[in-house]
């Protein structure tokens, strides 16, 4: 899951009631409302987090 | 002095592990699911590309909820549980 | 040891009121406005007004636990209610359970939204429900402390936290409460609990989560179709999320207004016929861009037209307020409901 810095209290609140462990790749807030260049940044630092996160 | 707990309740969920298949990322297919809000296909789109130059990505598909400010409807979860062995799910703002 | 939010009841030895809002503000259990003591005792008496509604509660999201009685009467006796408010406060919260109302979403989401509840019935009139002047305002016990009790259970029974799942960007003042009640007595139609298909006689508790009231002021229309140009022009607003979200919402319309209305042969149809059409948003309005992520998520516009709901039938309409010149126009989160429940008892 790809969620930015300032919604992971959310996602991590919302996964304990579930008492699931979410595999969760953390980006920089926001992704709203970003033009393409500056969104470039969350899908390089997002890709990095998948591969981390499935090398292992 | 006895209160009584206004956030006492009975938890709903049930601690009961879900067993998951193995996913190889490399071949396998998978779900890119976006919550619907914006830039959020935009940003798995991006990631799509970027695994084209180490995968093969055919096998890799969009999916969406209908609205952002509702669940993901149960047929949107079937398909992800029915034909992929692994789902990235985009959460943006 | 059981960690205290494990305990349903828990003995916090001798404290005063303030030393008691100091302990709750540390657990997290405050909006920030002093909180009367849950005590024991008085939440027994809260309990017996509804004994014999055995109706089941459903897990409350996004927490997800089943609240007992004593925790959901804790939080209206720590928002100043009495104890026959009781009732009213748990069909509140049953009303927001209803699944179309979508708690979990409209609790996490960042839009502004808080539950509207709005009080119809007999029940208006035992508990001295504020239907007229000031009625969204202050100034009424049980308006101030009805909606405050489910707002404390949002909080403390569904785990709505500020700044943690509950992510609203800015909030909005209707958090702490608003509740109010219908003005029949001055509706020249037929009241919204029974356009619902709920007797007269019922009394009912509905719900919407809701943005505060945009006012519709209009004293120099003398028509029906004056004023209703102003209501549509005012309801055409590109920010509201029902623009894309394509939900409900209320138009509460004055006693002055709703005559003049009747005057002029409007029903509660006809003028949600009116109003739909007339409150459409010309696309020039509405950015490039925004229009791309309507139309990418399946909201499209009717030719150069975006609706602000679906179809008339999203436009919720009644009577409350007292005498003057002004309505309101309350938008809704957009995926959500108006849900009614009728008050046990």
């Amino acid at each position: 899951m790809i969620a930015t810095e300032t919604f992971k209290p959310l996602v991590l609140a919302q996964a304990k009631a579930r008492k699931v462990e979410p595999r969760l790749i953390v980006v920089k807030h926001p992704i709203g409302g970003l033009n393409a260049d500056e969104l470039r940044e969350r899908i390089e630092a997002a890709t990095r987090g998948l591969t981390e996160a499935t090398s292992k | 002095m006895r209160i009584v707990n206004p956030s006492f309740g009975l938890s709903a969920t049930t601690a009961e592990k879900v067993a998951l298949k193995p996913v190889n990322w490399a071949t396998d297919a998978i779900a890119l699911v976006s919550n619907s809000k914006p830039n959020a296909r935009e940003l798995l789109a991006g990631i799509r590309d970027k695994l084209g130059a180490t995968r093969m990505i055919d096998n890799i598909d969009f999916l969406s909820k209908n609205s952002a400010s509702q669940p993901a409807p149960a047929d949107v979860i079937e398909k992800v549980a029915a034909n992929y062995r692994g789902a990235l799910l985009a959460i943006a703002d | 040891m059981k960690d205290i939010s494990e305990q349903e009841v828990i003995d916090i030895g001798d404290m005063d009121v303030e030393a008691f809002n100091d302990f709750a503000t540390e657990q997290g259990w405050g909006d920030g406005m002093p909180l009367f003591v849950p005590t024991e005792a008085k939440v027994a008496k809260f309990v017996e007004t509804v004994r014999g509604d055995n109706r089941p509660i459903p897990p409350v999201p996004p927490r997800q636990v089943v609240p007992t009685l004593q925790s959901m009467a804790a939080n209206a006796v720590m928002a100043g209610c009495k104890p026959e408010y009781f009732p009213v406060v748990t069909a509140a919260l049953r009303a927001v359970l209803d699944p179309e109302y979508n708690l979990h979403g409209s609790l996490a989401t960042t839009h502004s939204c808080a539950p509207v509840v709005m009080v119809s019935g007999p029940i208006r009139k035992q508990l001295n429900i504020n239907c007229g002047s000031n009625c969204f305002g202050q100034g009424w016990q049980a308006n101030a402390t009805i909606g405050r009790a489910l707002g404390l259970m949002l909080l403390n029974i569904a785990g709505a936290k500020p700044g943690e799942m509950d992510r609203s960007t800015q909030g909005n003042p209707a958090k702490f409460t608003f509740c109010f009640g219908e003005n029949e007595e001055e509706n020249p139609w037929t009241p919204y609990h029974v356009q619902r298909g709920f007797a007269p006689t019922d009394s009912v508790v509905t719900v919407m989560s809701g943005e505060g009231p945009h006012n519709l002021n209009d004293h120099g229309s003398t028509t029906g179709d004056g004023l209703l140009t102003t209501f549509a022009g005012s309801m055409a607003t590109p920010g509201a999320n029902t623009v894309y979200g394509k939900g409900p919402m209320l138009v509460i319309i004055g006693p002055e207004h709703a005559q003049t209305l009747k005057r002029d042969g409007y029903s509660i149809d006809s003028i949600r016929q009116e109003l739909f059409k007339r409150s459409r948003i010309h696309i020039s309005r509405i950015s490039k861009e925004n229009q791309d992520t309507y139309t990418s998520t399946g909201h499209m516009p009717d030719g150069d037209w975006f609706t602000i709901g679906r179809n008339p039938d999203d436009i919720h309409i009644t009577v409350a307020g007292g005498p003057g010149k002004h309505s309101a126009f309350i938008p809704s989160f957009g995926g959500t409901s108006v849900s009614c429940v009728r008050i046990a008892g």
